[in-house]
This record gives C-alpha cells, sequence and structure tokens, in this order.
C-alpha cells in the first residue's frame, strides 16, 4: 500500500464569535464548500465506496452535548458511514487529521472526510475558561489558582529567564500574526476589530492576562468550522489535478502536569545537545530539556514527521511553517523544537526577520491562533487547510487575496498541540 | 475472594446536601429566558447576509463526590497542617504532587513511600494573574509560583502572598504555608517570601508599563470590590 496520502479539497467556514449558528450548520457549510470543489464526490457514496469520516472537536462541556460527532455525521447524511471522533484537547484537530493519514496508509479507507469544530459562547467566559482549564490536572493543576494563561506565563517568564527574550518579542509575534490575518476572511480579528495594521504599541495597551501575556498575545476564543478531504493517491488522482500531499505525519506526549518536567527522567539523556544549551547563570535541573521552556511533544512530533517524509534538513527544505500558539512565546519555542533553529535562538529569527510574511520561513500566515481564531476542534484543520490553498496556489481565490500567495511553495510544516504540550502533532505537507 | 466495602467513614465534614440538591434541580435544562437577535453571518466574510437566531438561556449544574484515591494522605497532611510527598525507595525521585506509583521508566511502576516534606522550597517560575478564577478576583494582581519544595523532583504551582508583585523572580527562596482553615484541596497551600526578593531586570519602559498594569488592575478590583 503507498504511503501517499493526498489533500484533495479543504473549506473553513470563518472563525467569529459569537456565530450564533449550530455547530452542524458550520460543519455543513465547510462540507458543503468541499462538495462544489470536487463535483465528482457523492456524500451517497460514501458507505458504498467504503469511505470513513473523523470528527474533531475538544470540548463536551462547552455546550453540555457528549457525542456531538453523531449529531454532524446524522445532519451530514452520513448514517451507516464508518467514522468517529478524536479527542486530545487543542491537540485534537492535528490528531484527527494524523489519524485520518494513518486510515488511509493502512490501506483500510480509500478517502477520510475529516470535520472539525468547536462552539465556544454558549457559556460566560470565566466558565469557557473553566472548561479550557479542566483538561489540565483538576486535583493537581486547575485547582492551584492558576489558569491557563497563568501556565503558558510562567513557561514563558522561564524563556525570558533563561533565553534573553523580551517582552517586545512577544508583542513582535502578536503583531506579526495580527497583521498576517487581514486579508482572511474566514479569520476572526478582522470580523471583530477591522482590516487596519496594529502596532507593538497597540499591543502593549491591550490589558494584562498574566505577566508577561497580554490580551493580543493570547489565543481568541472562536466558534468555527472546517473540512479536509483526504484520499489515497490514485483517488486523489481521481478526484483533483491539483493535489498536496501529507508526505509526513507525526505525534508525541509530555508529562500532564508542566511542574513535572524540569526532572522528568523520561527526557533525561534524550537530546544531549539541547541539555547542553544551557546558561551559567541559570541552575541546571535533572532534565533540562525541555524543563518549562521548550515543549518535548513538539520535538518529538516534528522529528517523526520530518523522518516520515524524508525530510533532512527542515530549514532549507520547508517553505513555511503555521505554529499552533495559544500564546505568542510557542512561536518561539516551537522554532526551536521544530529543528527550525537551536535551542533559545527563536527570538533571533524573529529579530532577524525571517519568519515575517516576505521572510525566508513564513510563519503563521493565516494568522493563527491569536487572529485567525482558535475554535479548537477546528484549528489546526484551518490552519493546513489554508496551508494546502498555499501550495496549491489557490490562496489568491480561496482569500480573495492574489497578493498572500507565495511564490511556489514546496513545502509546509503545521503543528499542534494541547494541553501545555502535554500532546502534539504535526503534519508535513508537499505539493 | 473477600468483598472489599462497605465504606467506614473514620471523619467528615458533612456538606449541605439539602442545599446542592435544590440547586441540581433549579439547574433543570428549562429556559429561565431567551433573546432574539439579528446578525450577519455566513461562511467567509466575503458572504455574509442577515440572519435572525433565537437563544434561551439554559441552566445546569451538580455536586461531584471525588476520591484523592492512594495519594489521599497529601490532601489529609493538608487538614492536619502537615505536606507530604511520596519517594520511590527504587530511584529516590521525590514527588510532589505525589504519585502512587513511580512514573521512573527504570522503576516498572513500583509503588512509592509517603514522606513529610519541609515547608520550604524555590521558585521555579513565576506570573502575576491580572485575571484569576473569579473566586480569586479580589486578589488580583495574584502572584502564581511554580515552587520546587526542597528536596523533590517536582514543581508545585500555587499563589504567593506577602510579595510586591514587581519583586517576584527566579530562584526566590519560600516558606510554603497551609491555610488555617484547610477546605482539602490544592489551595489551601500557598507560598511566601522566605528572604528578601531580588526583583528580575526590567528596562525603564518595561517597569513603567509593569506598574501601570498593576495600578489598573489594583484600581478595577477596588472598583469591583470595594475598598480592603
Ligand atoms: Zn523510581
Amino acid at each position: 500500500m503507498g504511503k501517499k496520502v493526498g489533500i484533495v479539497a479543504g473549506s473553513i467556514s470563518r472563525f467569529d464569535n459569537p456565530r450564533h449558528t449550530l455547530q452542524e450548520e458550520m460543519c455543513a457549510e465547510a462540507v458543503k464548500m468541499i462538495l462544489d470543489d470536487v463535483p465528482d464526490l457523492e456524500l451517497g457514496d460514501f458507505i458504498k465506496k467504503g469511505y470513513a469520516c473523523c470528527y474533531s472537536y475538544f470540548s463536551d462541556i462547552l455546550e453540555q452535548q457528549q457525542c456531538m460527532h453523531w449529531i454532524i455525521n446524522d445532519y451530514l447524511g452520513l448514517s451507516g458511514v464508518p467514522s468517529y471522533r478524536v479527542e486530545s484537547g487543542g491537540a485534537t484537530p492535528i490528531d484527527a487529521i494524523v489519524n485520518a493519514a494513518l486510515w488511509i496508509r493502512s490501506g483500510m479507507f480509500p478517502v477520510v472526510l475529516v470535520v472539525g469544530w468547536e462552539k465556544m459562547d454558549e457559556l460566560p467566559i470565566q466558565k469557557v475558561n473553566e472548561a479550557i482549564a479542566i483538561a489540565g490536572d483538576t486535583d493537581w493543576d486547575f485547582v492551584s489558582g492558576f489558569t491557563y494563561n497563568a501556565f503558558y506565563a510562567t513557561m514563558e517568564a522561564r524563556r525570558m529567564h533563561v533565553y534573553g527574550e523580551t517582552e517586545e518579542d512577544l508583542a513582535e509575534v502578536s503583531v506579526l500574526c495580527h497583521n498576517n490575518s487581514l486579508e482572511n476572511p474566514y479569520a476572526q480579528w478582522p470580523a471583530q476589530h477591522g482590516f487596519s495594521k496594529i502596532t507593538v504599541e497597540d499591543v502593549y495597551k491591550s490589558r494584562l492576562i498574566s505577566w508577561p501575556y497580554r490580551l493580543y498575545e493570547c489565543a481568541m476564543t472562536s466558534e468555527g468550522a472546517s473540512a479536509l478531504l483526504l484520499a489515497n493517491e490514485e483517488t486523489t488522482k481521481k478526484l483533483t489535478d491539483n493535489p498536496v500531499w501529507i508526505s509526513g505525519v507525526g505525534f508525541g506526549s509530555d508529562t500532564m502536569r508542566a511542574g513535572d518536567r524540569p526532572d522528568n527522567p523520561a527526557w533525561k539523556g534524550l537530546y544531549p545537545e539541547d541539555e547542553n544549551i544551557w546558561p551559567k547563570h541559570v541552575p541546571k535541573p535533572m532534565s533540562p530539556y525541555p524543563d518549562l521552556q521548550n515543549f518535548g511533544a513538539l520535538r518529538v512530533s516534528a522529528r517523526m514527521a520530518y523522518k516520515d517524509a524524508g525530510i533532512k534538513d527542515p530549514r532549507k527544505e520547508i517553505s513555511f511553517v503555521e505554529i499552533f500558539d495559544p500564546y505568542a512565546g510557542v512561536v518561539l519555542a516551537g522554532l526551536e523544537d521544530f529543528d527550525f533553529c537551536k535551542r533559545g535562538e527563536g527570538k533571533n529569527m524573529l529579530r532577524e526577520g525571517i519568519i515575517q510574511r516576505h521572510g525566508e520561513l513564513p510563519c503563521q500566515l493565516s494568522g493563527a491562533l491569536t487572529a485567525q481564531g482558535h475554535a479548537v476542534g477546528s484549528t489546526s484543520i484551518a490552519q493546513v487547510v489554508d496551508s494546502y490553498w498555499q501550495l496549491s496556489n489557490q490562496i489568491g481565490k480561496k482569500w480573495g487575496a492574489p497578493g498572500r500567495q507565495l511564490n511556489n511553495p514546496k513545502k509546509a510544516f503545521i503543528h499542534g498541540h494541547g494541553g501545555t504540550g502535554c500532546q502534539a502533532g504535526a503534519v508535513v505537507l508537499e505539493v | 475472594m473477600k468483598q472489599p466495602g462497605p465504606e467506614k467513614v473514620l471523619k467528615q465534614l458533612p456538606h449541605d446536601e439539602k442545599c446542592w440538591e435544590e440547586w441540581e434541580r433549579k439547574g433543570g435544562w428549562r429556559p429561565e429566558g431567551w433573546k432574539i437577535v439579528e446578525m450577519n453571518d455566513g461562511p467567509t466574510l466575503n458572504d455574509l447576509k442577515p440572519e435572525k437566531f433565537l437563544i434561551v438561556h439554559r441552566p445546569h449544574g451538580s455536586m461531584f463526590h471525588h476520591s484523592y484515591g492512594k495519594v489521599s494522605q497529601f490532601f489529609i497532611g493538608l487538614l492536619e497542617g502537615k505536606l507530604y510527598g511520596t519517594k520511590c525507595s527504587k530511584c529516590g525521585l521525590v514527588y510532589c504532587p505525589p504519585r502512587a506509583h513511580c512514573f521512573n521508566p527504570k522503576c516498572r511502576l513500583v509503588e512509592t513511600k509517603w514522606v513529610e516534606l519541609p515547608k520550604r522550597g524555590e521558585v521555579h517560575s513565576y506570573t502575576i494573574m491580572a485575571i484569576a478564577w473569579p473566586s480569586m478576583a479580589h486578589l488580583q494582581p495574584l502572584v502564581g509560583v511554580m515552587v520546587r519544595i526542597e528536596g523533590t523532583n517536582t514543581c508545585l504551582p500555587m499563589t504567593m502572598r506577602d510579595i510586591d508583585p514587581e519583586k517576584v523572580n527566579i530562584g526566590l527562596k519560600v516558606n510554603i504555608n497551609i491555610s488555617k482553615q484547610p477546605k482539602g484541596d490544592l489551595l489551601d497551600v500557598y507560598a511566601t517570601p522566605a528572604e528578601e526578593p531580588v526583583a528580575p531586570k526590567r528596562s525603564p519602559e518595561e517597569l513603567k508599563r509593569f506598574r501601570e498594569d498593576m495600578e489598573k488592575t489594583r484600581a478595577w478590583v477596588k472598583k469591583t470590590f470595594g475598598p480592603k
């Protein structure tokens, strides 16, 4: 069985809060766009041809509905079709894609439709935060008085202490993401705040959430849906003449609680080159990598995906990157954990303009979580869809923004993760 | 074979069952109100049209009866004003949060033993919450610290009192305190400085912004909850 998994089509029903539209309706909007793009695809054929569906949503609590995917499957008219839901916190949508790709590679299914969504507006915002926070350990994390914002903030405070990152670096990441989103018709930031560029000063004016993080440096809470139609090589070629391939997938994990990482014996010695990058002024824990500064799960998932895709030098071979950035500092950490630079040097890639839209390695072209939005179960699927449109030369048409098409990109890397990096997934796309 | 039960209650602080039962009945899913709204919607910002939506206000909630399992001793310790962790006698790792089984892959999930811990530690990292949980909003700006308790191989997250948020820093030695009226969860534990804190380096602009942020946060608390 061939290893190649093709993306036949992708779609997004835009991110906003509130959307008021039901999950199943947003999913139908997304799947309808796929049907428009692939005239030969018939939902009625799924059961006959042995196709499957993989559903992605994070929380049963946000709308007090368990098994929401049964409603979606029903609403799309897919009765009988083999399907199930993948759930792993923030990693849910990337894991759904990885899962679907592995289904296809197993030879079991020629085609898998991935659909992801989230509704986050029903509860008061503090209860939404609570519903997200109980993805942390409810005996040991959540009841410590820490919000999720606070956990990520402690991780960033340590990056500042150990690597010398600054508040300005975080604000610059935020500016990059927001300004990248301004031509994205699926993005929440422009839907709510208009189409003008923001500056570092605007970020500083946004309210402090949990030092060092300010409002514009944190993911939005969003509603939205997205879908991807994946297929094996033969079927992909039948259904589209403009395919993009998922050439590599990976996933990894870490401790539930971030606080258990500095001396975690499971990490010790795994990445000696990273353990050796350590400043003299900070006492070295037993397992210096990842400690709180980096994300071991991201490293494991990325190296697995690179190996799977035959990538030797990610910095040279990857054309652009979408990082799952619930907080601005994760972009900088991610660049390191994904081997685009050495540990502690993520800030240099930012400062040198490398990850800017016109830089050598553009990052967060969609605007990502702080600007495109973060309807959890949809987030990474939408980031993969945006990247697929870039690689298949469709962004001009799909966004209505021809100026945003990169010149001949070859490969993209998209990652997602959940918790404080408790679980992560990654995919490599190529033309 | 032997039956494991019934459970024997050794000691208890009963909860007001009546009150919560009533609350559970109240949270019975029936709408308490509604509104009809009009808003533009559509799958992209290039494709919006007005839509009408009915929104119902629908409550539900419940009381959970949660066991702390084999790490209950930690919380029993808090009720008695003591701090406990677990130690693996095979590899020597000390856990707080405790684990009943050692997670060092070499130890093959061997059971750990309880050890009493000193009420001292060091800040591994920190944050200042300008938005805390609603129940703690009156304490904003609230310092949160990841504390490595002396002799442990873990960090325990907790809040910190009696410190100027400007001064909290990595490496600060702290005392661990247990609330005088412990309720039996992690919030019973908090840190206070054990030495004169040394503020992290901040540029003049950063310091100015930091102080303004603290000022704004305190002003909001004062406006919302009244002066202390
Ligand atoms: Zn052990």
